[in-house]
């Protein structure tokens, strides 16, 4: 057994030691200082980087005897300022969960039936190969057939290096068209860029839709709570629910699902036609003002109009329209994060960022903010070039069709059979579409037409019981990640390092790609060869090996340096080797780290001084000495405001009119038409859907831990309906949609809308592996529908009509 | 020492990270009916409105403790600071601590087979800079662990330029959670009953100091 202390422990000046067996006690205690407790010499503390959901809080591993005993907030790191959340803390249960994927499997009965052989890994990649090979010789080298979708994480990057770069195909899918694809492209058309909410300063909120008590994010959670309820910052919350972030709210506003768009066009509609908004912000930082002034003037878009449509009385809308203005520059509508609930989102989140900008609350102290980012090194990649790769198929679904494409868009085509050409095999990595992709059964028909699934993760989900090959990888304890960099008010680079060696047989994915891409090299060269004619003609030209190298068709290239070794590159290139020690020991680094950082009570770090934070980022007017003038502390946020500034959009103002979509048939300017708007006929319900504190999705769903806080979810139902209906709580009922059918036990509560139900994602597991998730409750996607936004083809998650029956 | 707890109530979210950590710092056991610590919810409608208010919780570490003077065995008893702790060896289950305890913080951990509840982790707590799992975990510090005899701890510093009151004061147990009011009036109104004693570092001093020097030779060392 070899005992390893921490590095910090031994930069104090204590002595290094290797003790062999049992000897460990003894020795240690004759080292230790008296008052250090023996237990606690033989405990390693590594900083790594949580990946219970999204947020990459800093944390640090307590390792004793190769065991991960307890997960403790880092505090270096400011995003997440020293905090760890239940889901952090149940980290360990990600580690050790009985149910984990521990060793490579090829399926062995039909799909989805649950039956698995172990295999080694080289079986596995064996299997994979030949059926590449195959598919590929048929496709004539189209590397577009075989799609790949990754869930959100710090290793995203490295599965996506080598299908997209490496392997060549282009049918690329993430989470932004199921998460926030229309918020991020609403706020960077309008504004220049998504941004940051400082909710550290801000004076006035509006958060529609957004739950920060229950959807955690980094540092927005930890920033606001400590500032709600008569302590500097008014929250106005607009929800169908009353969530524990509405608990906060010094205004609540229930809201018919569906209608902020209204909401905020009358919020415009006040601000514009009363002239409450800071005009010479405006006047210096618009682009095409007076074409939006006379169209929301000219809608008609009353605060008496939205009253009809979103259930909000108009006085209340006026009120919140000259509170928001009054606290500008430090005013901000949230941007939210998991977003597109109907139709008109791209528009709902263009009409928000521009209420924000009239007031002046964006680059500024209190407002939406950009903050600066740390450079890191390149790792560069050379990808080949395959002639007889297609564009990927979905371009055309939504008038702006991104790199990671169209979740419900792209599935639809494939399940459809109504593909340019054969989509044949999929590769899935961290992500589980069966439960968070909307209309399961569409997911379920998709995978069934392939001839090639290949699931990548740490659990059995429902997903990876449809895989034909199952690589378990580890979890992020049990691995080193790329190195990343946050952008922010208070930047900084963070690394999560491995705290303990892999259990079972299972692996990081950058090893996965590595020995996958050794496995299929050469036999897809040999494929490439027979069916690539630009590739036929540089061989004529130069000889075999030249082209294959220079062209890059070396597969495993980016993937045989060590994680560490790639991160000290990419970290050390910038910032140096004393640097990188600081990184190592504390998992966290920004410049001047160990000054800035104090510690001012248990509770409470400061991270960097005041004067030295990044509040104000974008060029300003010449005039203006950009350094020196933003972090002059005694200079007014209201005067940062009214600066002429350079936005990163391209007219370099605050766009008003997006003149290169009028050609897509998407309006130039926020608009509301009743014809997108789902109305509820009488005896239907509205189907909401989200987030709560203790799971993130579906991908903890079997954390024990978690289980203990909530074993199943509930369908929220307003109380004076359920009465109506004889539902009483704890009462089943059969949810019913035009896509599924779901069973799940009633909550009648006053804390909903009439005519809304609700549920929490991510529960409804049916897979078989999932000991503890097994059939909790149900899963969302089984009755959401499969309609999606016409901007960029993201699912449109609160657009379905389902009746109730109580069983 | 007399260790203690203020809870800035208001800043919960009920996210649960505080159960959570405790029940991995300290092997709670899972699937038991209760806790060492928990968030109390009180909602209803105010004229059709729905209100909820948070209060999260723990043993309070009474300097009166009714459940120390209640066992038979000696297994409950005052440790360092006042803390009041359970020794599995001596207890025998008879669960008179959990009648006597006004604040329902005691439950039967059936893989110890004793009583079990809050420690304030003194094993890391009193440590110099050291903390309870709860209070370093959460998001938004709801939490300030301390000693009262430290007028320059942050507990301290803290109480004195703050209102707070107790729950349950009417048992005169002499509790140490102290919950601190919000300084703005309307959402002080709106968290506590009409009949909640608010106090201050001030009238409050005096009074624990007493009980402390009356009580703390039970205290073990």
């Amino acid at each position: 057994m070899k005992v390893e202390i921490s590095r910090r422990r031994f930069l104090q000046g204590s002595v290094a030691l290797s003790v062999v067996g049992g000897t460990a006690l003894s020795g240690t205690s004759i080292m230790a200082k008296s008052e250090e407790k023996t237990e606690n010499l033989l405990v390693k503390k590594v900083p790594t980087i949580c990946e219970m959901c999204v947020n990459k809080c800093a944390a640090v591993a307590y390792v004793k005897n190769g065991i991960v005993t307890k997960l403790e907030p880092n505090p270096y790191f400011p995003k997440s300022r020293n905090m760890l959340c239940a889901r952090g803390v149940a980290g360990i249960h990600a580690l050790y969960d009985p149910d984990r994927l521990k060793y490579p499997l090829i399926r062995a009965g039909e799909r989805g039936d649950g039956k698995y052989r172990r295999v080694t890994w080289d079986e596995a990649y064996t299997y994979i190969q030949e059926k590449l090979v195959k598919i590929l010789d048929e496709e004539e080298d189209n590397r577009s057939c075989i799609g790949y979708c990754a869930g959100e994480g710090l290793a995203e990057h490295t599965f996506k290096t080598f299908m997209a770069d490496k392997f060549g195909s282009s049918n690329f899918l993430n989470h932004s068209t199921i998460c926030l694809q229309t918020a991020v492209s609403g706020y960077t058309l309008t504004i220049g860029g998504y941004g940051l909410a400082d909710m550290e300063n801000a004076k006035y909120v509006i958060m529609a839709g957004a739950n920060r008590a229950e959807a955690i994010l980094t540092p927005d959670t930890m920033d606001m709570f400590k500032r709600t309820r008569g302590r500097g910052m008014k929250l106005v919350v607009v929800d169908p629910r009353y969530t524990n972030t509405a608990m906060h709210a010094d205004t609540y506003l229930p809201i018919r699902p569906g209608t902020d768009l209204a909401f905020v066009l009358a919020l415009t509609y006040v601000a514009i036609s009363t002239k409450i908004y800071n005009r010479t912000y405006v006047a210096k930082n618009f682009v095409d003002f007076d074409k939006y002034e006379k169209h929301i003037l000219e809608g008609g878009y009353t605060p008496e109009w939205a009253e009809k449509i979103t259930g909000i009385k108009a006085e209340e809308i006026r009120k919140v329209a000259h509170d928001f203005m009054a606290h500008a520059p430090q005013s901000v509508y949230y941007q939210g994060r998991r977003t597109t609930w109907s139709s008109n989102d791209f528009q709902l989140r263009r009409a928000m960022a521009l209420f924000t900008a009239l007031g002046g609350g964006i680059d500024v102290k209190g407002g939406i903010v950009f903050g600066k980012k740390l450079p890191l090194g390149d790792h560069a990649v050379n990808a080949p070039m395959y002639a007889n790769a297609q564009p990927r198929i979905d371009k055309n679904v939504a008038a702006v069709v991104g790199a990671t494409g169209s979740w419900v868009g792209w599935r639809n085509m494939v399940a459809e059979g109504k593909t340019p050409y054969p989509i044949r095999g999929m590769f899935v990595y961290k992500q589980n579409p069966m439960l968070s992709v909307p209309n399961s059964t569409k997911t379920r028909q998709m995978f069934e037409k392939m001839d090639l699934v290949v699931v990548i993760d740490t659990m059995p989900s429902d997903t990876a019981m449809l895989a034909d090959v199952i690589l378990p990888e580890c979890t992020y304890l049990e691995r080193e990640d790329p190195v990343q960099s946050f952008a922010g008010v208070e930047p900084a680079i963070i690394l999560r390092e491995k705290a303990i060696e892999p259990m079972y047989e299972t692996k990081p994915v950058n090893d996965i790609m590595r020995e996958l891409a050794q496995k299929l090299t050469k036999p897809l060269w040999e494929i490439t060869k027979k069916h690539d004619e630009d590739v036929q003609e540089a061989i004529e030209e130069d000889d075999e090996q030249t082209v294959f190298e220079d062209g890059g068709f070396d597969l495993a290239e980016p993937f045989m340096h060590s994680q560490e070794e790639t991160n000290h590159h990419m970290f050390v290139s910038k910032y140096g080797e004393e640097a990188w020690k600081i990184l190592r020991e504390k998992g966290v680094f920004y410049p001047n780290m160990l000054s800035y950082f104090k510690k001012i009570d248990n509770n409470t770090y400061e991270y960097y001084p005041k004067d030295k934070r990044f509040y104000s980022v974008l060029k300003l007017e010449e005039e203006y000495d950009s350094e020196a003038f933003l972090h002059d502390l005694c200079v007014n946020p209201g005067d940062i405001a009214e600066l002429k500034r350079s936005f990163n959009t391209p007219n370099k103002k605050v766009e008003c009119y997006l003149a290169s979509m009028v050609a897509r048939k998407v309006d130039p300017m926020p608009a509301w038409r009743d014809e997108d708007y789902v109305k509820v006929p009488e005896g239907k319900f509205k189907f909401v859907t989200g987030r709560h504190a203790q799971f993130t999705q579906s991908s903890t769903v079997n954390n024990i831990m978690l289980l203990e806080l909530m074993h199943e979810n509930y369908l929220w139902i307003n109380d004076k309906e359920a009465e109506k209906l004889g539902i009483e709580f704890g009462d089943t009922i059969e949810v019913t949609s035009r896509v599924g059918q779901v069973r799940i036990k009633a909550y009648p509560t006053p804390k909903i809308v009439p005519q809304t139900v609700f549920y929490i994602h991510g529960f409804g597991s049916k897979s078989e592996g999932m000991t503890f998730a097994h059939r909790n409750g149900a899963s969302d996607n089984e009755i959401i529908e499969d309609t999606i936004e016409p901007v960029h083809g993201c699912a449109n998650m609160h657009d379905t009509l389902v009746t109730l029956r109580r069983v | 020492m007399n260790y203690a707890m203020a809870l800035d109530y208001q800043n919960c979210i009920n996210c649960k990270a505080c159960e959570v950590a405790c029940k991995e710092e300290n092997g709670v056991q899972l699937g038991a009916d209760k806790q060492r610590i928990w968030v109390g919810v009180v909602e209803g409608t105010i004229f059709g409105k729905p209100f909820a208010n948070l209060y999260p919780s723990q043993c309070n570490h009474c300097i009166d403790a009714p459940c120390v003077s209640v066992c038979p065995t000696n297994a409950s008893h005052f440790a360092e600071g006042g803390i009041v702790k359970v020794d599995p060896h001596k207890c025998i289950l008879c669960k008179g601590c959990m009648e006597a305890c006004p604040y329902d913080a005691r439950f039967v951990d059936d893989t110890m087979v004793a009583v079990d509840k809050c420690t304030f982790c003194d094993h890391r707590s009193l440590e110099a800079g050291g903390t309870t799992a709860c209070q370093a975990t959460c998001p938004t510090k709801v939490r300030l662990f301390g000693d009262l005899d430290d007028e320059n701890s942050d507990l301290v510093k803290l109480l004195k330029t703050k209102r707070f009151f107790f729950q349950k004061e009417y048992t005169n147990t002499l509790p140490k959670l102290f919950y601190i009011l919000p300084d703005d009036e309307a959402y002080a109104k709106q968290s506590v009953s009409h009949d909640t004693i608010i106090h201050t570092w001030d009238d409050i001093k005096p009074l624990y100091e007493e009980a402390k020097n009356r009580r703390s030779k039970e205290w073990k060392k």
